[in-house]
């Protein structure tokens, strides 16, 4: 491994160390599980809540904003494909062509759709008065993470430039408002489990 | 920091568990989640949205358990919690928020802010800093549960008389209504109205219930300011009076509420769940009507009418075909609001706030949506099952110059069941033929 390898895998653990932190800080807390008797089922709500309840017609707010609402799944899918390029970064030259070219598309496209939104962020007043100083930072850090993934793959020379932002995002995650990717499977089960055994998600359950 | 801000922040301390936490972490400040609050949706005013409610608490727990926040506040916008702050946060969480979770439904990443103002009101309870109306009923609810006997002659009286407007109204000299009946299959219990236990009585009296009415009300304060033992407190008497008369299962009256209280919340306070059923009488009703133990002639409500779904029987109670099954049994013309069920919006009511004088103008305005959306039914008369409800509905019909009429659904069921009965008294009887 070069030593951009192990820089890389340095930030990682710090990552994985920052967010095992936070794991730690979470799972100290109280958790209060209901003790009701169920009316629905906790299973099925949480199912949903990770598939169904994601989809842009679950939510009258997705539905209403669907355009903010597929910017921000281009803009995740481009993080991760982001990812994958980091990971897939010493073997880019023996990948197949398709493989290769279409991680270029996923991050290219991802990246925009990240920096459309910080111009929404920006030129909307009332996100504008939302967001904090790491809300611009984590949005353009990420954006530019995710651009640079499929740059370098284009233009070689660009490399270390790509694994600077990596290892940049890969510290700031636990640090920032980033680490919702993190909080975020957390929420959603909390939200699963509440409403499912409540019998207000799941399937068969009317939303009209 | 003032002695009153650290004890609050002590108290914020208690309340903040694994799922409080996650939803004050987790939060992307997206701002998808502004148009689901009914209160920004009538006000349009940037601190009435779901997220600038939450920041408003995350803002000091991120001074005290965010590196970020400890070391340079002003990058993620910490501070240090001022007495300003808890009264700034006292509006937010009391009259600008009633809990209704419709925000926690559409956030992509599920931020349950109603969750999060939750623990605020425990907080600012604890600091003295809740309406004070909302303390002198939770408190007066409590002496009456300590001195049932103070009022259960009076409320005897009572009974007896709604007993006996119940024989009239029933042409049937053999209804009751019966109190401490012990193993009594259902421990019913009203709030202090009449129009609470009079229909009641009809329904249980026509379907054969074995049931009893309880002493106390179902109402619970102690919900609405965040603190459990207060809530224990008041629900103790009912769980204690169900338990004494060994009863099935207690079925609460029409209130959103007492229901999510007893129903949901209740087994946490009590560390246990109950040995009895808890169910409302909506319920009740959509078994009763499936079950064909009443006579119904819907001709009897003939106009339209709409359906409010409360917040804490429908998309915090999981409660939202039961009132349609009723509805379509006991009416010729239900229409639904749009939207309905879990995407209902709330009245602008709940979480108290129809208790509170001082905030009267707030919750008429941030009934606006609702308003709307019974003038675009179409329909004179709205239904709905929550006692809260119909309060603030009734309000805004006049504040709006709607013109409907709010009502119960089980005054809709004794409509169509007296109708039924007198339709069946009037019937020609088929006459006899002789061999």
């Amino acid at each position: 491994m070069g030593i951009w390898g192990w820089v890389v895998a340095g930030a990682f653990a710090g990552t994985v160390a920052g967010l095992g932190r936070h794991l730690a800080i979470l799972l100290g807390r109280a958790y209060r599980p209901e003790r009701a008797g169920a009316m629905g089922s906790p299973a099925q709500g949480v199912l949903y809540a990770f598939t169904w309840g994601m989809m842009p017609w679950a939510k009258e707010s997705t539905r209403l904003h669907l355009l903010a609402y597929l910017r921000g799944v281009v803009f995740h899918i481009g993080i991760g494909a982001a990812f994958l390029a980091l990971l897939v970064s010493p073997w880019r030259a023996q990948m197949a062509p398709a493989l290769r070219w279409g991680l270029v598309a996923l991050t290219a496209v991802g990246g925009l759709a990240g920096f459309a939104g910080l111009v929404a962020r920006i030129a909307e007043a009332r996100l504008r008065r939302l967001s904090t100083p790491d809300d611009f930072f984590s949005v353009t850090l990420v954006s530019l993470f995710t651009l640079a993934a499929g740059a370098a793959w284009v233009v070689p020379p660009l490399l270390p430039v790509f694994y600077v932002l990596a290892v940049a995002t890969l510290l700031y995650i636990p640090f920032g408002k980033i680490r919702h990717c993190f909080y975020f499977f957390f929420s959603r089960y909390f939200f699963g489990v509440g409403f499912g055994r409540r019998g207000v998600i799941g399937w068969g359950k009317a939303h009209e | 920091m003032s002695e009153t801000v650290n004890a609050a922040l002590a108290a914020f301390e208690r309340v903040l568990d694994r799922r409080v936490l996650a939803a004050l972490e987790v939060c992307a400040r997206c701002g998808i989640c502004a148009d689901s609050c009914h209160v920004f949706a009538s006000t349009g005013e940037f601190q009435d949205t779901p997220t600038a409610r939450s920041e408003a608490v995350r803002r000091f727990y991120r001074r005290r358990h965010d590196p970020l926040g400890q070391i340079f506040p002003w990058w993620v916008r910490a501070k240090d919690a001022t007495e300003e702050d808890l009264d700034a946060l006292t509006e937010a969480a009391f009259a600008t928020c009633t809990l209704c979770q419709r925000c926690a439904m559409n956030c992509p990443l599920g931020v349950d802010t109603a969750l999060i103002m939750k623990a605020a009101r425990a907080m600012l309870t604890a600091v003295g800093k809740a309406p004070e109306m909302l303390v002198q009923l939770a408190d007066a609810a409590i002496v009456r549960g300590e001195n049932p006997d103070l009022f259960r002659e009076v409320y005897k009286e009572i009974v007896a008389d709604l007993e006996q407007q119940a024989r009239e109204r029933l042409d049937d000299p053999t209804v009751r209504i019966p109190m401490d009946k012990q193993g009594a299959d259902i421990l019913y219990v009203a709030l202090s109205g009449a129009h609470t236990i009079l229909p009641a009585a009809i329904i249980f009296h026509v379907a054969g219930a074995d049931w009893t009415l309880s002493a106390f009300e179902a109402s619970n304060y102690g919900v609405f300011l965040g603190n459990p033992e207060k809530a224990q407190a008041i629900a103790q008497r009912i769980v204690d009076e169900a338990t004494r008369l060994g009863v099935k299962q207690i079925v609460l009256t029409e209130c959103g509420h007492a229901y999510a209280a007893m129903r949901w919340e209740a087994p946490n306070w009590f560390g246990r769940d109950f040995p009895f059923r808890v169910r409302s009488i909506v319920e009740v009703l959509a078994e009763y009507v499936q079950q064909g133990r009443l006579p119904l002639d819907p001709s009897a409500n003939p106009e339209p009418v709409t359906y409010h779904d409360s917040c804490n029987l429908g998309r915090k109670g999981g409660l939202l075909e039961e009132p349609r099954i009723v509805l379509r049994a006991v009416a010729q013309n239900f229409r639904e609001m749009t939207p309905n069920r879990a995407e209902a919006y709330c009245c602008g009511g709940g979480g108290g706030l129809v208790a509170i004088p001082e905030w009267e103008e707030k919750r008429l305005r941030a009934g606006r949506k609702k308003a709307e959306q019974i003038r675009a039914s179409g329909a004179p008369l709205v239904a709905t099952s929550c006692e809260n409800c119909f309060l603030q509905i009734r309000d805004l019909s006049a504040h709006y110059h709607l013109g409907v009429e709010v009502t119960g659904l089980m005054e809709l069921v004794v409509n169509a069941l007296l109708m039924a009965r007198a339709k069946a008294k009037t019937a020609p009887q088929p006459v006899a033929v002789a061999a």
